[in-house]
């Protein structure tokens, strides 16, 4: 009986050494930046990498100078592209969702494929007819380029038909019918209710997908007054030939970027709980 | 939105949204009262820009100039162009690198102003001038600022081993080697596989002229003995060991220049603003001198950057623009702003009387700008093409193969590739090339 | 409330609910047919406008080229014609075609297993119970904190730990006295990028794995314990094959991520010499796009991609017999 319990004390151990491992390695580059963050131009390319020093509070107060705190405008822009992106998608996607897991109607199983095929564009080939596209109506260079593009996502419809399926019966449907609701009042007063822990995911899916776009705004904005966080630090790290990377700002400014999403995830963490193979297993 | 939107019906009607919209943009430049009020979009990538830009506006209720701050040269010539080809999104006014006019031009996305932008020819050098011209009777832009090549050394180092800045490219490689020898990690410089354009300046030193107009047809000539010279002269360097091979602009390049391993940099006029950016406390120690020369009897540089200002074929509002541009790059007062807010060297004559002050960073330089003002001169003859881009993305990669692979013949043979694939590009799409 | 229907599999009770929908809906009145059209409006418009018109105008702008007369420099020396297949045919034969798609095979061979490996072993870690609550959930959040960094930013910050020069890595060998491995050199260089990849997607994958095995009943594995079957007879024998699903959906969407690897290779691109212009296909489709201006090479090689993507996801889900993209039986 001892031996077995020391056998599970090592596993215990091995398994905790593991993910502890595990951790640093994901954890190793976040605390880089930080460290970096705190260091003066000169010593970010001179003292040991891993040795913190003291000039957090100056480099912020240098990346809210640039350009009369320009910074704080693009995590702004970047709130509005991701935060108002991801709810109408999530809106959208919910419908769409429902629809094709409650619902029979001709050409429901093209509709689904054709939105399948669509997870599997890369953004990058999109991004240049999209802007050829929106140039024709005037709209390259304003939020709704970035915006518009931004609220409809096949990933999203894809999993708001998994959570569909799966979160609400159709008992109740057929209950809230025969209650005299319409469609649209059985969509607002019963559905979303029900699937509120899917579309909360499908949101944070979207969210992340809208933060994490380089390429679009890339190619979309012409006045870095509407840029959002990666395309205006990118543009802080290559500024041309004749221009000084500004490295201690986009390092400061990265390690800012990341902690509204590390706040949102912390907060919202018992809703990442994804089972993408829920649509795929019932057969 | 009741009911009956089968999604065939949707794609149909969102099909002729698109269409429809498609034909009602146009872009005519209509005729315009010099007295009406116009605001003007201006895309540029020079940081304070803005401030020489308030002087116009507050001097100029009518004509109204916003900037729109760019990430540099190549991604806002994309933009532009796809903006060309988009048929509407670009500003009117543009800041166009003198490597990148005869594309715009050849893409219908810069305007010819010759009639609007009256006679400026006899204020500005001729190599600007005709970089703006392509030599011929239109102009494409008005000059802003060039970027003569120097050289800029640690001179506490160089003292250190007993050199002087060299006078020429053997002075050079010898002060390499010796600076190398003396300290493993030290090297006098590394060869930027990334920085097509100073690869450019330093053939254009030698002579070269990677493009050419024969008539109605182009001629590229990338593989000549004058590039040939100088591919094998910084191969041999590379190969040597004592020429580093590794990129410019990165992380690990700003690290070498302020824990002082790289000690020197074949660089251009505007090198001051880089070097106070990227390694301040290094400040004092870095002195700037004429570039080392193949024949010290007739000195010769080339450019690295520099750019003119350009009305996009989209304005309607021409003349005003140009009137704009006009004023921006030769009255002495937007010199004089351009010189100190934009921190860049003017191209106009005139620059020689604003610039008297040495920049901050070399501020125990007297002569600074005497040197730029020699090497500005001494600038040779270059004309650019309308691939430029091609060119360049071929010498990013044949280059970066060669200086990983550290063989001078990898160097030389990369010529012949970027040739090739520069030519290929032309003839496929249709332009007319000689040989 | 998505966790039940994954139970509903492993207990090996049909799907009911889900099941029933299709007859029951299929009965209602004719009436009230448009409704799921409505619904789905917003989305079919939004996606024939911003996926459907610019993957057809692409494939338009494919078969498309630009015909330049004499010197190119007059107002109107530039016309659009038609290529026919000729920007294919150049696609194809480009010398840096082919080694680009082999690149992204061998970069797939390296990221989608190790990072699933990864993801699979944290998951059935955490879920161990043995292991310590809050060292647990510490894990579970700081593997998973990658998700959160955008690829561009990420691969900044894998840059300056990759320099020789300022990396942190090489301080730690030179510490023990070896020569530290140049991270961006060529023999290296895929397997740098692989592993920005693979720290930013394994604990997003970790979690979709987590979750499945959560949603089993732990009776399960008492009676296996009881049994006498060890830990890793169990992981081996009941919550593998419990995750199988999951599995080959995370595989799937991994793949597909793979085969689109962009934006750390273009970030990195600037830090070395190993990495040229079409170091991956999607950079070609940068490169011509928009360094080299011609957006009909670009959707020609789009088109291209974006078929060869579609063939290896569905003939992959095709070859391990799922359903799982199609909800029709």
């Amino acid at each position: 009986m001892t031996t077995m319990t020391a056998k599970k004390q090592n596993r215990s151990t091995l398994a905790t050494t593991l993910l502890i491992l595990g951790a640093a390695y994901c954890l190793l580059p976040v605390l880089w930046v930080l460290i970096a963050s705190s260091k003066s131009a000169g010593e970010l390319f001179s003292t040991f990498t891993l040795a913190p020093s003291t000039h957090l509070w100056d480099n912020i107060v240098d990346l809210n100078n640039y350009r009369d705190g320009l910074y704080w405008r693009w995590m702004a822009n970047t709130a509005l592209y991701a935060g108002v992106g991801a709810a109408v998608s999530t809106l959208i996607s919910a419908m769409a969702g429902f629809a094709l897991a409650k619902f029979e109607f001709r050409g429901k199983s093209f509709v689904f494929n054709v939105i399948l095929a669509g997870v599997l564009v890369p953004g990058v080939i999109l991004a240049i007819p999209q802007y050829l596209l929106l140039a024709k109506v005037g709209m390259t260079n304003t939020y709704w380029a970035v915006l518009l593009p931004s609220f409809i996502s096949p990933y999203g419809i894809y999993l708001a038909r998994i959570f569909a399926a799966a979160a609400v019966p159709t008992e109740i449907l057929e209950a809230s019918r025969i209650d005299g609701a319409g469609d649209w009042r059985t969509f607002a007063r019963v559905v979303l209710p029900m699937m509120r822990t899917g579309l909360v995911t499908v949101f944070l899916f979207q969210f992340v997908a809208v933060w994490n776009n380089f390429m679009l705004p890339y190619i979309m904005l012409g006045d870095d007054k509407l840029y959002p966080i990666t395309v205006g630090l990118n543009g802080l790290l290559n500024q041309g030939a004749n221009q000084p990377a500004m490295y201690t700002s986009v390092v400061t400014g990265a390690l800012l970027s990341i902690i509204p999403l590390i706040a949102l995830f912390l907060a919202l963490q018992r809703y990442w709980q994804v089972d993408l193979a829920a649509g795929g297993v019932k057969a | 939105m009741k009911t009956k939107y089968a999604p065939l019906m949707a794609a149909l009607t969102a099909a002729a949204l698109f269409t429809g919209t498609a034909c009602s943009s146009s872009d005519s430049a209509e005729e315009v009262n010099p007295d009406e009020k116009v605001a003007l979009t201006y895309w540029t990538w020079t940081p304070n820009m803005d401030k020489v830009v308030a002087a116009w506006n507050s001097a100029n209720p009518n004509i109204q100039i916003t900037v729109n701050k760019q990430d540099g040269g190549d991604p806002a010539v994309t933009k532009l162009l796809t903006a060309i080809k988009a048929g509407s999104g670009a500003p009117d006014i543009m800041q166009a690198e003198y490597q990148k006019i005869p594309t715009l031009v050849s893409s219908d996305a810069i305007a010819d102003i010759a009639g609007e932008v009256g006679s400026l020819k006899d204020k500005f050098p001729e190599g600007s001038w005709n970089g703006v011209t392509l030599g011929s009777e239109a102009v494409y832009g008005v000059p802003q600022d060039s970027g003569p090549l120097m050289f800029f050394y640690r001179s506490d180092v160089f003292e250190k081993n007993g050199l002087a800045a060299p006078k020429t490219w053997d002075d050079y490689a010898a002060a390499a080697e010796k600076i190398h020898k003396a300290d493993a990690k030290q090297y006098i410089g590394t060869f930027s596989a990334t920085d097509a354009g100073l690869f450019t300046g330093l053939a254009q030193q030698a002579g070269a002229s990677w493009w050419g107009v024969n008539g109605d047809a182009w001629s590229v000539n990338i593989n000549d003995a004058a590039t040939q010279k100088v591919a094998s002269y910084w191969g041999g360097l590379v190969e040597k060991g004592v020429v580093d091979n590794k990129p410019m602009y990165t992380p690990e390049w700003n690290a070498a220049l302020n824990d002082g391993t790289q000690v020197g940099w074949v660089s251009a006029v505007w090198a001051p603003g880089v070097l106070e950016g990227s390694a301040k406390d290094t400040k004092g120690k870095w002195k700037a001198a004429p570039m080392p020369q193949w024949d010290a009897a007739s000195p010769a540089t080339g450019n690295w950057g520099g750019s003119a200002t350009s009305v996009t074929t989209q304005t309607k509002h021409k003349a005003q623009a140009a009137k704009f541009i006009a004023w921006l790059n030769s009255d002495p007062a937007a010199l004089k702003l351009l010189a100190t807010d934009a921190n860049i060297y003017p191209a106009a004559n005139d620059a020689t009387s604003v610039l008297t002050t040495p920049p901050a960073f070399f501020s125990d330089q007297a002569d600074y700008y005497t040197i730029a003002a020699e090497a500005a001169k001494a600038t040779k003859p270059f004309t650019y093409g309308p691939n430029v881009n091609v060119a360049y993305s071929a010498f990013n990669d044949a280059f970066g193969k060669a200086a990983e692979s550290k063989k001078a013949a990898a160097f030389t043979e990369s010529l012949a590739t970027i040739q090739q694939t520069t030519v290929d590009d032309l003839k496929n799409t249709g332009f007319n090339v000689a040989g | 409330m998505e966790k039940g229907s994954a139970m509903s599999l492993i207990i090996d009770k049909p799907a009911a609910p889900a099941r029933q929908v299709p007859a029951k809906a299929a009965k209602r009145p004719a009436k009230r047919s448009g409704t799921p059209y409505a619904f789905l409006a917003p989305a079919m418009i939004l996606f024939t406008l911003f996926l459907a018109a610019p993957i057809f105008y692409a494939g338009y702008l494919s078969l498309r080229k630009v015909q330049v007369s004499g010197l190119g420099l007059g107002a109107k020396s530039r016309t659009e014609v038609w290529a026919g297949l000729s920007n294919y045919a150049r696609s194809l034969t480009d010398p840096d075609f082919l080694p680009s798609v082999l690149r992204v095979g061998a970069y797939g061979l390296i990221v989608v297993p190790t990072m699933l490996g990864l993801a699979l072993l944290m998951a059935l870690l955490l879920d161990a119970a043995r292991t310590r609550e809050s060292i647990s959930k510490f894990a579970r959040i700081s593997i998973f904190l990658p998700y959160a960094v955008p690829a561009v930013v990420a691969s900044l910050l894998w840059g300056f730990l990759y320099l020789p020069r300022v990396s942190p890595i090489t301080d730690l060998f030179e510490a023990v006295g070896i020569t530290a491995p140049n991270l961006l050199s060529s023999d290296l260089t895929l397997w740098a990028v692989a592993n920005i990849a693979i720290w930013g997607g394994t604990g997003f994958n970790m979690i979709v794995i987590y979750t499945a095995l959560r949603a089993v009943p732990t009776s399960l594995y008492e009676s296996a314990r009881i049994d006498g079957a060890s830990d890793f007879t169990i992981a081996w024998r009941i919550k593998i094959p419990i995750v199988m699903p999951s599995l080959v959906m995370t595989f799937v969407f991994s793949l597909i991520a793979t085969l689109q690897v962009f934006a750390e290779p273009m970030t990195l691109r600037p830090l070395a010499n190993t990495i040229s212009t079409t170091w991956t296909p999607l950079m070609k489709v940068y490169r011509d796009a928009f360094t080299r201006n011609d957006i009909y090479a670009a959707a020609a090689t789009s088109v291209i991609i974006a078929l060869a993507t579609f063939i290896v996801s569905f003939g992959f889900l095709k070859l391990v017999g799922r359903r799982a993209f199609n909800q029709e039986d």
